[in-house]
């Protein structure tokens, strides 16, 4: 046990809250008799300001080394009083504060137990603290410089944000042009506004930008390091082109294949999505009949001109099927209602009297303006079915809809079909998700930090999600996120300003560890890697929250949280206890 | 040119408004939180549990609050509302008046003794009415801050008699009565909007019984009647103190009336059925509902999962809910329709009501100097591409003053606004 210890206890009386409660006339007399105590005072509001003054001149006073309060609940007030300490010339982590307001004053109703059970407590705060160990702030530099991955809207919107003269950003795009699949639309619900004005004026923007170094046909093939300070491979063609869409051209500059290393503060994905294939699900008929399009297909069909049947005449009857896949994917994508009834302006826009038919489940038009927009929708003559069991049949190039409906469960007939399929999460995030030790949800995209407060942040720091990589959204909601990537980036990483540590981290115990890596599986936060030259698992300070996750795992006692050991915890129960 | 002012202005400490505090705080800006209750915490500190991972609501939000009552960079001001905006961009002078709180924030240890002597009850107003309160109060237990305030309007003290109960009760010298209200004159850079929502008003639609029906409830009253720091400390009884042994949801109040669908009545709705078969096993219940609106990556799961509880759940055409011979009947046309309407007798009425703009929004708009759209809600910079600007620069909106929708977009509008105010330079 250490000695030479020069221990002072200070005991609250919270006004009446403690003193009503708790004889602590008996609490001070008795505390004051234990041989390693040095200063034992009450004071009426220990959190007052006069309180706080009366602590720091007593402590420095005395020359006191370890500090016990007790008070309230360590929620209210630990903060302060480890302020005092610190203005009091002591290390903050000498000092426990033990809840006697909360855990003794107000639940128990008879003094004289009370005021025991508030001697316990602090007798046991006192053993606790004789056991603590000074610890120290910790900063490290970080780098402000992003690596966006994906040049979708999302990935767009971020960069424009997030770039300045003291912050780079790296976009990298896989294929060719960035803009992503917003790209191939013509118009966006619900006002259908001219889609191709906005893309490329943001395209123009991000190429305009001389801090953000654009990267197409190039693909990030690691990623290390942690937040601050990431090291990033990216595997690049080195072929600097943005198309424009208004031109339709792309300046080649030879096509070289390179690997690039970035160092970069903080990631971002922003990797976009995919669409369910509806050949998973034969009852369409896609892939077997001539005129059974997809969404994205008939998007673009609609953006190069014409609404054509593949037999070069014009459809006279097109039906709309919400939901593809839904089930299959099992949840509801937020947009297909929407750009479905989009395709039925599309539609009426260009062929005013083609019959236009939506066989929908549920209607799902969230939001302020979605709901008029369907309304508006249906006032151009467009027929609306509840629709269940939809199969698809072709006879002499009719297709015919055989469906259970709820309403008119007739077979309809259609010369088009448009299929609008679920969003899916894009082919590649697993790779991603290995890459950068971010999980995925049993949906398939990126698992968000926290799924209310914070939606755009993952488990490991400096890791962001954006957009469609993140769960099935609209462009609105998708640029939010973006910005919402570019607030939480701007607030933290500061150019020129250091990050500070978390200090009450895990370590582990070199001498002790047996290697068994089962604290890395359980490390929400890829703060432990395994040293394989020595074998042991090691703690990365500048990642580890302190949750204790691998204190719990460790089989062999090697893991410790700083501030929580073992010695610590079994020193202050068996006092409490004894 | 002039040195642009880095402070920021936030009108709102819900969870939009903490959010981007704390963001704004920690890049070492000045934010001036403004609130008009007493409270921070805004109407996410009502709910017991959150959809869909139904994660307590308090606790949740508690670290958040405690956060940022700690923060130095944030200054709250609460009791407090903007009544005057000037300039522009980089340069805003704001005029706040705030209401005295009677109560001093630094002295006050929240230990509530003051409460009891208070001669005064009235409806509480947090609690929906379905508790009373004193004159000196915090509108329910586990607020934030821990402050009490004194009320004004029913305080006997501010009627001319010389009652100081209170202050007579206060150990710590707390009770101020002469503090007076103040103007204080702001300078901030950015605004940022972020002053949630009311719910419609059920009464609007008087087919569902509403202030008519002993048992037909609000949303919010039932969440309040759920909580664990609620009026009934989390019991659900009927008026008369019985316990229900069914209960009916009813989706889409007021989405005809508003004209749009709130995007989140649906969800909360499927989590009253959660907290009923928490409480009460045994209890029977019926979802009515138009479309059912469960968009995102998570929520039908959530949907199958309560599914599984065994509730009734229904698509409904037109629907009205009726008493005869005491008991509360609800007639309704089921989709698809059937020969007959049918009927369902229930125990009590749990209403959804639409998410609309707060009550105060026609005024602040004014303040502010922003278009509001045709139902009432901020107008948007630009909706698709821009939806927490607005059309004047430098003051942005975030979260359910811009349109409906949850926790999470909430959130993220916030952030989104932190981001936009911090890349201006």
């Amino acid at each position: 046990m250490p000695m030479e210890e020069k221990i002072g206890v200070y005991v609250c009386e919270c006004g009446p809250n403690i003193a009503d409660k708790v004889d602590i006339d008996k609490v001070v007399e008795t505390i004051s008799s234990l041989p390693s105590v040095n200063v034992v005072e009450r004071h009426k509001l220990l959190c007052s300001e006069d309180g706080k003054k009366f602590l720091k001149e007593s402590i420095q006073k005395n020359e006191l080394t370890r500090i016990v309060v007790a008070a309230c609940s360590p929620k209210q007030h630990e903060v302060t009083f480890m302020k005092v300490c610190e203005s009091a010339g002591i290390n903050p982590y000498f000092f426990q504060l033990t809840n006697i307001r909360e855990q003794c004053a107000w639940i128990i109703d008879d003094k004289e137990e009370a005021t025991e059970r508030t001697i316990r407590y602090i007798r046991a705060a006192i053993r606790r603290v004789l056991y603590h160990k000074a610890l120290e702030k910790k900063e490290i530099e970080a780098n402000p410089d992003v690596l966006v991955i994906g040049g979708g809207i999302a990935g767009l919107s971020a960069s424009l944000l997030l770039a300045s003269g003291d912050r780079k950003v790296y976009l990298i795009e896989k294929t060719k042009v960035v803009g992503g699949k917003v790209r191939e639309f013509a118009k966006l619900f619900p006002r259908m506004e001219p889609c191709s004005d906005i893309i490329s004026q943001k395209i123009k923007e991000v190429e305009n930008n001389k801090n953000i170094e654009v990267h197409t046909d190039s693909e990030v093939s690691e990623v290390l390091g942690f937040l601050g300070n990431f090291v990033a491979k990216v595997n690049t063609s080195e072929n600097k082109a943005i198309e424009q869409p208004s031109k339709q051209a792309i300046k080649e500059k030879g096509l070289e294949n390179k690997e690039l290393e970035l160092k970069v503060g903080a990631v971002v994905v922003a990797t976009g999505f995919d669409m369910f294939d509806p050949k998973q699900l034969p009852q369409y008929g896609y892939g077997k009949y001539d005129n059974v399009y997809t969404a994205l297909e008939f998007e673009k069909m609609n953006a190069e001109g014409k609404i054509l049947l593949k037999s070069g005449k014009p459809p006279k009857q097109i039906a709309i099927i919400h939901c593809v896949g839904r089930e299959k994917v099992g949840y509801c994508s937020r947009v297909c209602c929407m750009y479905s009834l989009k395709f039925a302006n599309y539609i009426k826009s260009k062929l005013p009297n083609v019959k236009v038919s939506h066989l929908y489940t549920d209607l799902t038009v969230p939001g302020k303006t979605y709901q008029k927009f369907y309304e508006q929708t249906k006032e151009k003559d467009v027929e609306f079915i509840r629709a269940q069991d939809i199969e698809i049949t072709e006879s002499n190039g009719q297709l015919t809809i055989n469906h259970k409906g709820t309403h008119n469960p007739k077979p309809l007939n259609a010369d088009m079909v448009i299929l609008s399929s679920a969003i899916t999460p894009s082919s590649d995030a697993h790779k991603l998700a290995e890459m950068l030790n971010i999980s995925q949800g049993d949906n398939g995209f990126f698992v968000e930090e926290h799924p209310k407060l914070a939606p755009v942040s993952t488990s490991m720091e400096g890791i962001f999600i954006t957009g469609c990589a993140q769960g099935p959204k609209n462009i609105s909601d998708s640029i939010v996120q973006a910005q919402a990537v570019a607030g939480k980036i701007l607030s933290s990483i500061i150019p020129g300003k250091k990050l500070e540590l978390e200090v009450k981290t895990s370590e582990i115990s070199e001498a002790l560890c047996i290697g068994c890596q089962t604290c890395l599986t359980v490390c929400s936060y890829g703060a432990i890697y395994f040293d394989e030259i020595k074998r042991v698992c090691v703690v990365n300070e500048v990642l580890c929250r302190g949750c204790g996750n691998c204190v719990g795992s460790c089989p062999s006692g090697a893991a410790s949280s700083k501030h929580f050991t073992t010695t610590q915890l079994h020193q202050e129960v068996v006092e409490a206890l004894r | 040119m002039k040195e642009k002012n880095g402070n920021v202005l936030i009108i709102g400490a819900g969870v939009a408004g903490m959010e981007a505090s704390l963001l704004l705080a920690n890049s070492d800006k000045k934010v001036y939180l403004v609130e008009r209750t007493s409270y921070i915490g805004g109407n996410v500190i009502k709910f017991e549990k959150v959809f869909s991972n139904m994660e307590c609501a308090t606790c949740m939000l508690a670290p958040k609050q405690q956060e940022l009552l700690a923060n130095e960079n944030i200054e709250l001001l609460t009791l407090a509302e903007v009544i005057d905006v000037k300039g522009s961009a980089g340069d805003f002078t704001v005029k706040v008046r705030k209401k005295a709180r009677y109560v001093d924030l630094q002295n006050c240890i929240g230990c509530s003794a003051c409460f009891e002597p208070c001669p005064v009850s009235v409806k509480n107003e947090f609690e929906e009415g379905l508790s009373e309160r004193k004159a000196i109060y915090v509108p329910c237990p586990g607020a934030l801050p821990n402050v009490p305030a004194i009320d004004t309007e029913n305080c006997v003290r501010f009627k001319g008699k010389d009652c100081q109960l209170c202050k007579e009760a206060c150990m710590f010298e707390a009770i101020d009565f002469d503090q007076k209200d103040e103007e204080l004159k702001l300078k901030v850079g950015a605004i940022i909007v972020a002053t949630g929502f009311s719910t419609f008003d059920s009464k609007k639609t008087p087919h569902l019984g509403y202030g008519k029906l002993a048992d037909v409830y609000t949303a919010f009253e039932f969440e309040r009647m759920f909580a664990s720091n609620g009026p009934t400390e989390g019991e659900i009884k009927l008026r008369n103190g019985e316990t229900p042994k069914s209960a009916v949801i009813i989706h889409c109040v007021g989405r005809e009336e508003k004209g749009y669908c709130s995007g989140v009545c649906c969800m909360y709705s499927l989590k009253f059925t959660h907290y009923l078969k928490e409480k009460l096993p045994e209890i029977k219940i019926a979802e009515f509902y138009s479309d059912l609106c469960i968009p995102g990556k998570s929520y039908q799961k959530f949907y199958e999962k309560t599914k599984t509880m065994g509730p009734e759940i229904i698509r409904f055409n037109e629907i009205e809910v009726v008493r005869t011979n005491g008991q509360l009947t609800v007639n309704y046309k089921p989709d698809p329709l059937t020969p007959k309407p049918q009927t369902l007798n229930t125990d009590m009425v749990i209403l959804a009501p639409a998410i609309e703009p707060d009550g105060n929004a026609n005024k602040l708009a004014e303040v502010v100097g922003i278009p509001q759209d045709e139902y009432g809600f901020f107008a948007e910079g630009h909706p698709e591409i821009d939806s927490v600007a607005t059309q004047k620069e430098g003051i942005f909106i975030a979260g359910c003053v811009q349109g409906p929708k949850d926790i999470q977009d909430s959130v993220a509008q916030s952030e989104a606004a932190v981001g936009k105010i911090l890349s201006l330079r």
